[in-house]
């Protein structure tokens, strides 16, 4: 039903990363969401790569547990980390 | 600066209206929910063989379409559409003085059906009509610079087309009962009946949709190319039924247009189904119901559409099409969506200190909704068998138990703003945290 591309995905020291720049919405909600549930109890921190602040992604997380604090990334970038709340 | 529900909205909240300006118009649109209710309880000794004229059955209509479904249009898409089209709302004067502007006009325009007033009627048909050319403007503002989601970006466009031939004829039906008609009444109501609900009203629910459902549901975005057709279907059926309008072969244009317009939303319908069956989140709960009831009664619609234009042996069958269209799709399909999107803006716009941020689940509640929902679907069956037995005595207990319903919807928004400016637990029970 759909061609979306793919959202990039690679594991770093710092935690699984997703770059979803480009994506059109809701698809870097899902993907995001979707690594998130991957993670499991025990999970990796997610740093997210993106072109907007995702508006709607912090309520969703919210009720999974989650939090995002945002980092410093390059000119024109939303970078966040996104880890299990405490 | 770390965020749990989104602490951190910086940018994001320069896409972010404030919450004064979708909520305004999301608060009225409850509030006209319970004032259409209760004009239809004044008015439900007519109601079961309504046809035409001015009275509460008119303005109870009108409180519905205007007050609910265009207030909640508006609101959604000034939050929404910046999200799809990458264009944020320039000011938020524009949106704060539609809303002054329009508010007081529904009430002028319901209470100027409701008693029988031409000249209030048309003073409010003036003021609504000029806050919706305002909206015009900032909705083709938004659409003219969109980048990405051609298919709701269309879905856009022909909705503002079709809102212009609503004002126009909406102009020429106000300005009748005030002995100075534009267009031939008939042709004007056809016109009217047709652009404002399967045109403005519905395509901005269709073109919606492709966010939000993909949105709740968590699945990919609906296949532009087949959301383009859907909508391109829809301009054609409107098309048809605008010459036939004009009386260029009433029936068979308007048997055809009817055809057309099943074949689009088949395909909206089976996008649809594709999003929930592919996403994450299978569970979506009571608003979703709501959400199918309305798609089923879309269907529903059009064949009591094709009912009338045939002719068919059945006592009330316009009055039966329009509680299908306007009742059982547009009213259904707007409540569920508001039910389930108001929670989410909530969370994003409560204030927070140094206080974990709200989750939606937190701000909803459930026992509110659950009484609507019952409330809700029993008035609209009320209301079908009041038509079908012609029974102004049902009539008038479906509506009170309509105005229930609406009542304990409000109740659910005031719960919510309450718990939105963090003011403490109200003794309601919360909402299942969203699966």
């Amino acid at each position: 039903m759909t061609a979306e591309p793919m959202p990039r995905r690679w594991r770093d020291a710092d935690g699984e990363h997703i770059d979803v720049r480009g994506l059109a919405p809701p698809q870097p909600l899902v993907a995001i969401l979707r690594l998130v549930r991957e993670q499991g109890d025990a999970g990796a921190a997610v740093i997210v790569h993106h072109d907007r602040d995702p508006l709607l992604l912090y309520a969703e997380l919210a009720e999974i547990g989650w939090v995002a604090e945002r980092i410093g990334a390059e000119p024109g970038e939303v970078r966040l980390r996104l880890t299990r709340e405490p | 600066m770390r965020t749990a529900a989104g602490v951190f909205l910086g940018g994001a909240a320069s896409r972010l209206l404030p919450a004064s300006i979708p909520f305004r118009f999301f608060g009225a649109a409850v509030a006209f929910h319970l004032l259409a209710w209760l004009a239809l309880l004044a008015g439900a000794d007519r109601f079961p063989r309504y046809s035409a004229g001015l009275g509460w059955p008119l303005a109870a209509l009108h409180l519905v379409t205007l007050g609910v479904l265009v207030m909640t249009g508006i609101g959604a898409s000034l939050q929404l559409l910046p999200v799809a089209t990458r264009q944020p709302v320039p000011s938020t004067r524009w949106p704060a003085t539609i809303w002054w502007l329009y508010t007081p006009g529904v009430a002028a325009i319901a209470l100027g059906m409701g008693r029988g007033m031409p000249v209030l009627l048309g003073a409010g048909a003036v003021a609504v009509g000029l806050a919706l050319l305002a909206y015009a403007v900032l909705l083709a503002n938004n659409l003219r610079g969109a980048r990405g989601m051609p298919g709701v970006v269309a879905h856009g466009w022909a909705a503002l087309g079709c809102l212009l031939v609503v004002l126009a004829t909406a102009a020429s039906l106000a300005f009748a009962y005030l002995g100075a008609p534009l267009l031939d009444r008939a042709a004007a109501l056809a016109l009217h009946v047709a652009f404002a609900a399967y045109g403005f009203m519905g395509l901005l629910a269709l073109g919606m949709s492709y966010i939000l459902v993909p949105m709740f549901a968590l699945s990919a975005a609906p296949g532009e190319r087949q959301s383009i057709a859907s909508c391109a279907l829809v301009v054609t059926a409107l098309a048809l039924a605008a010459l036939a309008a004009f009386g260029v072969a009433p029936q068979p244009l308007r048997v055809v247009a009817i055809a057309i317009g099943g074949v689009a939303v088949a395909l909206h319908l089976r996008l649809m189904r594709h999003a929930l069956r592919t996403g994450m989140r299978r569970e979506l709960g009571r608003s979703f119901t709501l959400v199918r009831i309305g798609w089923a009664a879309l269907v529903a619609s059009l064949l009591a559409a094709l009912a009338v234009v045939l002719d068919a042996p059945l006592a009330g069958a316009s009055t039966l099409f329009g509680l299908a269209l306007v009742g059982g799709w547009l009213l259904s399909f707007v409540l569920g969506i508001l039910q389930r999107i108001l929670p989410f803006l909530a969370s994003m716009h409560a204030p927070r200190g140094a206080k974990r941020s709200p989750t939606p689940s937190s701000l909803s509640s459930d026992r509110p909704l659950a009484l609507h929902f019952f409330c809700h679907l029993a008035a609209l069956a009320g209301l079908a068998l009041a038509v079908i037995v012609d029974s102004p005595p049902i009539a008038t207990a479906a509506a009170g138990v309509g105005a229930l319903g609406a009542a304990a919807f409000g109740g659910f928004f005031l719960i919510l703003l309450h718990r939105m400016r963090g003011s403490g637990p109200l003794p309601w029970p919360r909402a299942k945290p969203i699966a």
